[in-house]
C-alpha cells in the first residue's frame, strides 16, 4: 500500500495553543509561550497518521484574521492564496482557544470561504468543566460545516480524534460560511462576470492585501475595479460584521456559559497584578528574587565544575606523555570548555524562572503593564516580548518583532534589543563580579552580587528604552500605531513544557557559544604558544641574563619563561598593539586579546582568559576564577581585576555590540547594512565611553 | 611528532570551523523555522 503524502496548516489567533498541537502531533519540541508571538515564522515536521497517511504539519504565526497587519500574518495569506506552493495545505486546521471562542472562530470562516477543507479545533478542553462552558458539539459541526476536535493539547487529550479527522478530511464540506458578495452585491457581481472561474472570496483578498496569486496579478484586478483605500476598509469592516453577525448566531445555541460556576480568580488577579502601582512593584520584586536566586543556588554546582576542570587539566597534564598536544589539551582545550560548562547553572536557573512566568501567562501582563511607559520612548507593549526574550539571546528576540504592525516601532525594537543583557553576557558579568563585588550582605537578607547581576540587567533595559527615545526623536518615519494584545488564562505551568524550555535554552548555548568559544580557544592556544622573533624563541637566555644576579627556584624560572614568551608570542604582540587605546580604560593586553576574540559572540571573553592564563601559569590546578585574582600589573604590582577596572569591564559588556551574529540578523531583518553599521557604532562608542569615565572615577 | 600532527589538524579544524561559521552561508538551517523540514517522530 503506497503512502499518501498530505499538507496540513495549523491556523489561529496568537496564543490558541497552536505550537502545543503541533508538538503534539509532530512529536517535536518547539518552544511553547503562554503569550503572544511565539511563532513568527512557519515551522514544519512530520506525522505519520493512521491509514498509511504521512503528513506535513506546517505550524504558522498566529494571526487574528485574513486580513494581515504584521510580517508574520502576511505568511499565512501568501501560503493560503498560492495554490502552486509546495507547501499549500490539502486540509487547514484552526486552532482555538475555549474560552475565546467567538473572537476566534473568525479566522475561522475565512479560511472556510478560501474552500479549503478545514477542521476546527477548540483547544484547551480541559478548562471547561471549571469555567463552566459546554459545547453541542453535533451543532457546532453542522452550523459550521466541518468536524471538530475538542482538544486539550497541554494534557494530550483528544489528539488521537483530531489525526483521525486529518486523516478523512475529503469529507469534510466544502461550503463556504458567508457568501462574500454580501460585502457588496453589485461590485462583487461584477467582478463575477470579470472573472467568471476564480473564487470570490480570493479575489477579494487579492483586491485587499498585498498579495497575488495564480497569474492574477493584484494591480492589474485593482486598476480594473478601482475602490479608493478609505472605501475598502469600510468594505473590510462590513465583512467582519457580517461574520461575527453569523458567529453570534452559531454561539448562541452551541456555546453555554454557567456564570455561577465561573470563578473569577482571573480578573481579581488582574486587577492586582496590572494595577498602575502594584504592578510595577510586584514585576520588580518578582525580577529582584530571580537574579537573588541565580547568584545564590548556583555557587555550589559552579564551585563543584570549576574544580572539577582545573583537576582534569592537572591531571592531563602529569599523566599524559608531555608534548605539544598535551599541552593544548590540558591549557587549551579543557579550560576553554570549562569556560562554557561553569555558567550552565545560572543560565539553567535564569530560563526556568522565565519560562515559568512564560508559562504561568504572567508574560502577557507584564506586556500589557509596560505598553503606556513603552509607548512615550517610541516602542509599543509588543516591545517587551522581544525585550524579555532578549534575556536568551538578540536572535530569536530581533525575529520575534516581526509581530510589531508598525515599522518604525519595529526598527527602534530591533535597534535597541541587542541592550538587552543575554545568556552571552552573563557568564561575564558572573566572573567579575565574583571578582571585584564582595559576597556579602546588605540589609541583613540581599546578596550584593546578586543585587549588581540585577543592577547589570535594569541598566540594559533602561539604555535601549533611553536609546529608543532618541531613536523616535532622531527617525523621521510616520506610521500609525494601534496595540492589541492577547491577554490568556492563568495557567499552572506544565513541568514537562518548562524542562523542555530550560534543556532547550540551555543545551543551545552550550553546543551554539560552546563550539565557537572551543575553536577560539584552540587557536588561542597556538598564538600564545608560539611567537616570530628572538624575544620569543630565546625566552629561556633571556631570562637567565636578566635574572643573572637573583637566585630563582625552578617554578619561578619556569614562570618567568612562561610570561616572557606569552609577551612576545603572536597574541602578545596582537594584544600590546592594541594597548594603548584600553589602557585608558584600566585594561592590560591580556584583556585586549579578550575584547578581540570576544567580538565574534561575548561568551568568549572568559574562555579566551582562561586559555592565556593558563599558558602562563605552570599552577595548572588553579581555577579560572583564582587564576584572574591572582593576575598583577608587572608597574605597579597592583591587581588587574581591581573594582574600577571591574565595574569599567562590566559596563564595556553592557553596551558594546560584541555579537557578529546579532549583526548579521540586523541586517537580514531592516534589508540593509545600514542600521546594524549604527547599530556597531553606536553601541560601542557608548560602551568605550562609559568603561572610560568609570574608570578614569573610581581608579 | 605524532603529538604535533594531531595539534595542528585539530588548529586546522578550528580554523575551518570559524571560517564556516562566519565567513560562509548556512545552506541548510538547524532550526525548524523558514519552513524547513525537520523530521521528527
Amino acid at each position: 500500500m503506497s503512502v499518501q503524502n498530505i499538507n496540513v496548516a495549523l491556523i489561529g489567533n496568537p496564543n490558541t495553543g497552536k505550537t502545543s498541537v503541533f508538538n503534539q502531533l509532530t512529536g517535536l519540541n518547539q518552544q511553547v509561550g503562554n503569550y503572544p508571538g511565539i511563532t513568527v515564522e512557519k515551522k514544519m515536521g512530520f506525522c505519520k497518521l493512521p491509514n498509511n497517511v504521512k503528513a506535513n504539519i506546517l505550524d504558522l504565526p498566529g494571526t487574528y484574521s485574513l486580513n494581515a497587519s504584521s510580517m508574520d500574518e502576511s505568511v499565512v495569506i501568501e501560503l493560503l492564496l498560492n495554490k502552486n506552493d509546495k507547501l499549500y495545505p490539502d486540509v487547514a486546521v484552526v486552532v482555538t482557544d475555549v474560552e475565546n471562542l467567538k473572537r476566534n472562530l473568525l479566522i475561522y470562516t475565512q479560511i472556510k470561504d478560501l474552500e479549503i477543507p478545514t477542521i476546527l479545533v477548540i483547544n484547551m478542553s480541559d478548562r471547561m468543566a471549571r469555567k463552566g462552558i459546554s459545547l453541542d458539539i453535533p451543532y457546532l459541526e453542522e452550523k459550521l460545516k466541518t468536524k471538530i476536535a475538542l482538544v486539550s493539547s497541554r494534557k494530550g487529550i483528544g489528539i488521537e480524534q483530531l489525526k483521525e479527522l486529518i486523516v478523512s478530511y475529503k469529507t469534510i464540506p466544502h461550503e463556504p460560511c458567508l457568501n462574500a458578495s454580501v460585502i457588496d452585491p453589485e461590485y462583487f457581481a461584477k467582478l463575477q462576470k470579470a472573472f467568471p472561474n476564480q473564487l470570490m472570496y480570493k479575489l477579494w483578498l487579492v483586491i485587499t492585501q498585498d498579495v497575488n496569486f495564480l497569474n492574477l496579478d493584484r494591480n492589474e484586478i485593482r486598476s480594473t475595479f478601482t475602490k479608493s483605500h478609505s472605501e475598502l476598509k469600510r468594505l473590510q469592516q462590513k465583512e467582519t460584521i457580517k461574520r461575527y453577525q453569523f458567529i453570534n448566531d452559531v454561539l448562541k445555541e452551541g456555546l453555554k456559559i454557567d456564570a455561577s460556576i465561573a470563578k473569577d480568580i482571573r480578573a481579581k488577579l488582574d486587577r492586582v497584578l496590572t494595577h498602575k502601582v502594584f504592578g510595577y512593584v510586584i514585576f520588580f520584586a518578582i525580577l529582584f528574587l530571580i537574579f537573588q536566586s541565580i547568584f545564590s543556588w548556583s555557587t555550589i554546582p559552579m564551585d563543584f565544575i570549576d574544580s572539577t576542570f582545573a583537576s582534569l587539566s592537572s591531571w592531563v597534564a602529569e599523566e599524559l606523555p608531555s608534548g605539544i598536544l598535551t599541552d593544548l589539551l590540558s591549557q587549551g582545550i579543557i579550560p576553554g570548555i570549562g569556560g562554557v560548562i561553569i555558567f550552565i547553572p545560572q543560565i539553567a536557573f535564569l530560563f526556568l524562572f522565565i519560562s515559568i512566568l512564560e508559562e504561568s501567562g504572567y508574560m502577557s501582563r507584564v506586556v500589557f503593564l509596560m505598553d503606556k511607559i513603552m509607548r512615550r520612548f517610541g516602542l509599543s507593549g509588543k516591545s517587551v516580548v522581544p525585550l524579555i526574550s532578549g534575556t536568551a539571546c538578540a536572535i530569536p528576540a530581533i525575529m520575534a518583532t516581526r509581530n510589531i504592525e508598525n515599522w518604525k516601532e519595529r526598527l527602534i525594537t530591533i535597534l535597541v534589543t541587542p541592550f538587552t543583557t543575554c545568556s552571552a553576557r552573563l557568564p561575564v558579568y558572573a566572573i567579575i563580579i565574583s571578582l571585584v563585588i564582595p559576597s556579602k550582605r546588605v540589609f541583613g537578607v540581599l546578596n550584593l552580587q546578586g543585587l549588581t547581576l540585577m543592577s547589570l540587567y535594569v541598566l540594559g533595559f533602561f539604555m535601549a528604552i533611553l536609546s529608543a527615545y532618541i531613536l523616535n526623536k532622531v527617525l523621521k518615519l510616520q506610521s500609525k500605531t494601534y496595540f492589541v494584545v492577547e491577554m490568556p488564562s492563568y495557567k499552572m505551568p506544565l513541568l514537562k513544557n518548562v524542562g523542555i524550555n530550560v534543556v532547550e535554552k540551555t543545551k543551545a548555548f552550550v553546543v551554539g557559544a560552546g563550539k565557537i568559544i572551543l575553536a577560539i580557544s584552540v587557536i588561542l592556544w597556538f598564538l600564545a604558544s608560539y611567537g616570530p622573533g628572538k624575544e620569543f624563541n630565546e625566552a629561556e637566555t633571556i631570562v637567565k641574563e636578566r635574572f643573572a644576579n637573583t637566585t630563582l627556584d625552578e617554578t619561578q624560572f619556569e614562570n618567568e619563561v612562561n610570561s616572557q614568551k606569552l609577551e612576545n608570542s603572536y597574541i602578545g604582540l596582537m594584544g600590546r598593539a592594541i594597548e594603548p587605546a584600553i589602557q585608558p580604560l584600566g585594561y592590560d593586553w591580556k584583556i585586549g586579546i579578550a575584547l578581540i576574540s570576544s567580538f565574534a559572540a561575548r561568551e568568549v571573553f572568559v574562555g579566551t582568559l582562561a586559555t592565556i592564563y593558563s599558558v602562563g601559569d605552570t599552577d595548572n590546578e588553579s581555577t579560572i576564577k583564582s587564576k584572574m585574582q591572582a593576575e598583577v600589573r608587572p608597574d605597579t604590582g597592583k591587581k588587574v581585576f581591581d573594582f574600577a577596572t571591574g565595574i569599567s569591564l562590566l559596563l564595556f559588556y553592557a553596551f558594546a555590540m560584541q555579537c557578529a551574529s546579532t549583526l548579521a540578523i540586523t541586517k537580514k531583518e531592516t534589508n540593509s547594512w545600514k542600521w546594524p553599521a549604527m547599530q556597531l557604532v553606536f553601541m560601542s562608542g557608548l560602551a568605550y565611553l562609559t568603561a572610560l569615565i568609570a574608570y578614569q572615577l573610581l581608579k | 611528532m605524532f603529538q604535533e600532527i594531531i595539534a595542528f589538524a585539530i588548529l586546522g579544524f578550528a580554523v575551518a570551523f570559524l571560517i564556516k561559521k562566519f565567513f560562509l552561508k548556512s545552506k541548510k538551517k538547524k532550526d525548524c523555522g523558514g519552513g524547513t523540514d525537520c523530521g521528527c517522530s
